[in-house]
């Protein structure tokens, strides 16, 4: 095995892992309502470090508005987004210098890059828009696209480095047309899980006497329709894992154990939804219900290109 | 040694999954205490003015609700028209409420005699109790603008566009500026977090 492979494998890798904790502290930053902590873009309140105490807000700015902790959040958000930013620039230079003769490593990698940019600056125009609701979603799915170019990357190099790596898109062709369409409808969920939480912000603003525990009895149809898009899922799901169950001789065991995980993940989803309607959208409960999501889209992204894994190699 | 590989995955994604939920309460208590503990900026001074409908309307009167204070006069044509539109805006939000007042104090007392307050309620289709617009002595008006409030500035001209908020033992809490509407967002916030005190 080739150290390049090897170290390759290293960056890709971090970057899956570092990008999925991102997309966790984002969805903390939604929730605890940090997000225009830092009302300017790339700075906050004027300088590259936030302000620890009310005085040290520049004139330009209203004090009025600063909250130390709030300011600090968003600024962890983002100081996370620099490490993704760094990781994923590393790896396409490595996928630059070593491996430009693969077409299915070099390109996503060098999208990947380049999608991480245009997100950061996206940053700013979220944050210029005060956090309008198709801004935040696009936010996320350019989050979810990343993520799942990277994990891409990463199974297309551990095949590399195990001398596999040979596909054969006729593999359980059916099986997996039923994968990327519940991929492609979880993503859908996922969108309209965001506009769940707008809704829900929404009428925070304009109805300042409910408190957000309250909120669940007065969401429109939109609550509705994401959960029975949910119940779709859930049997799309079992559909799936009972044919993988049914095929597991023509599988190979990465494609088994990612097809267990999409499971596990998805068990717990329900269970969290329905946490969710029953307590009252707890905060905390609402970062794990959109991170959830978003690993079982990935899971699903492994397993759809797994099928097509020759078994034994 | 595969099982091996599947329970040690198993037990470090939900390890991680633990750290990550504590990390995460922490994070959301922390943000949720930073928005409750509002200091007391201040404790608004006695005063007794009389309200457009010449009720006396004073401090006492505020004691016991949270109240949102600002400064304005009715012959004013920028600032005012839009500060009290906004202030219309939140008298319109809380209409359920009778634990929400609205306090415009006139800085121009000369001319805003209490008819005059009473059309200008009007226009901003003021119909019960919980918008108060004041009239007093220039002089106590003057006083509490820069010793109450702290709002410097010459009067009538040069009055403050912020908002104030006083809660239900008079203290001030905040200052919001009427022209950001993330400030504002931020009133209803803090007011939020005063009902829930009351």
């Amino acid at each position: 095995m080739s150290p390049e492979i090897k170290n390759f494998r290293k960056w890709a890798l971090a970057a899956t892992i570092v990008t999925y904790f991102l997309i966790f502290v984002g969805g903390l930053v939604r929730v605890s309502g940090a997000g225009l902590g830092c009302p300017d873009w790339p700075r906050c309140f004027g300088s590259w470090i936030p302000p620890f105490s009310r005085d040290q807000v520049p004139p330009e700015f209203n004090a009025g508005i600063f909250n130390v902790t709030l300011a600090w959040i968003e600024y962890i958000n983002r100081l996370v987004g620099v490490i993704v930013g760094i990781l994923i620039a590393g790896t396409a230079i490595l996928a630059i210098r070593n491996f430009r003769s693969r077409k299915r490593i070099l390109i996503p990698s060098v999208l990947a890059a380049l999608l991480v940019a245009f997100q950061g600056w996206y940053g700013s125009v979220v944050v210029s828009s005060k956090l309008m609701p198709h801004t935040v979603s696009v936010h996320l799915v350019l989050a979810l696209t990343i993520v799942s170019l990277l994990i891409y990357i990463t199974q297309t190099v551990y095949h590399l480095e195990n001398g596999g790596g040979s596909a054969d898109k006729k593999i359980n062709s059916g099986l997996r047309k039923s994968v990327i369409f519940l991929w492609l409808i979880s993503i859908v969920q996922i969108v309209l899980g965001t506009q769940v939480r707008s809704e829900i912000e929404m009428i925070l603003r304009e109805f300042p006497l409910l408190f957000e525990q309250d909120i669940i009895t007065v969401l429109g149809p939109i609550n509705y329709i994401h959960s029975i898009w949910g119940i779709l899922i859930t049997l799309i799901s079992f559909f799936i894992a009972f044919r993988l169950v049914q095929k597991q001789k023509d599988t190979t065991s990465l494609a088994r154990i990612t097809g267990g995980l999409a499971v596990l993940l998805l068990v717990v989803q329900v269970l969290i939804g329905s946490a969710l309607e029953i307590f009252g959208i707890p905060p905390i409960l609402q970062v794990f219900h959109l991170w959830t999501a978003s690993l079982f889209i990935g899971s699903l992204l492994v397993l759809y290109t797994e099928l097509a894994q020759v078994k034994g190699v | 040694m595969k099982t091996n590989g599947l329970y040690r995955g198993l037990i470090f994604g939900i390890s991680g999954a633990l750290i990550l939920a504590l990390l995460g309460l922490i994070v959301i208590e922390l943000a949720q205490d930073s928005r409750q503990s509002l200091e007391v900026l201040g404790t608004v001074p006695d005063f007794s003015f009389t309200s457009q409908n010449g009720e006396i309307f004073g401090k006492r009167e505020m004691t016991g609700k949270i109240n949102i204070v600002n400064f304005f006069f009715t012959s004013c044509q920028g600032p005012c028209p839009y500060m009290n539109s906004k202030v219309a805006g939140l008298y319109q939000k809380y209409a359920t409420t009778d634990m929400v007042r609205f306090v415009s104090i006139s800085v121009d007392p000369e001319t805003d005699s209490l008819n005059v307050l009473r059309n200008y309620a009007a226009r901003f289709g003021v119909t019960d109790e919980r918008w108060q617009f004041l009239r007093g002595p220039i002089e106590d008006v003057q006083d509490l603008t820069e010793n109450g409030f702290h709002l410097a500035g010459e009067l009538p001209n040069l009055h403050s566009t912020k908002l104030v908020l006083v809660d239900a033992d008079g203290n001030i809490r905040g200052y919001y500026d009427s022209f950001d509407d993330i400030s504002l967002d931020l009133l209803t916030v803090h007011t939020r977090e005063l009902l829930r005190d009351l």
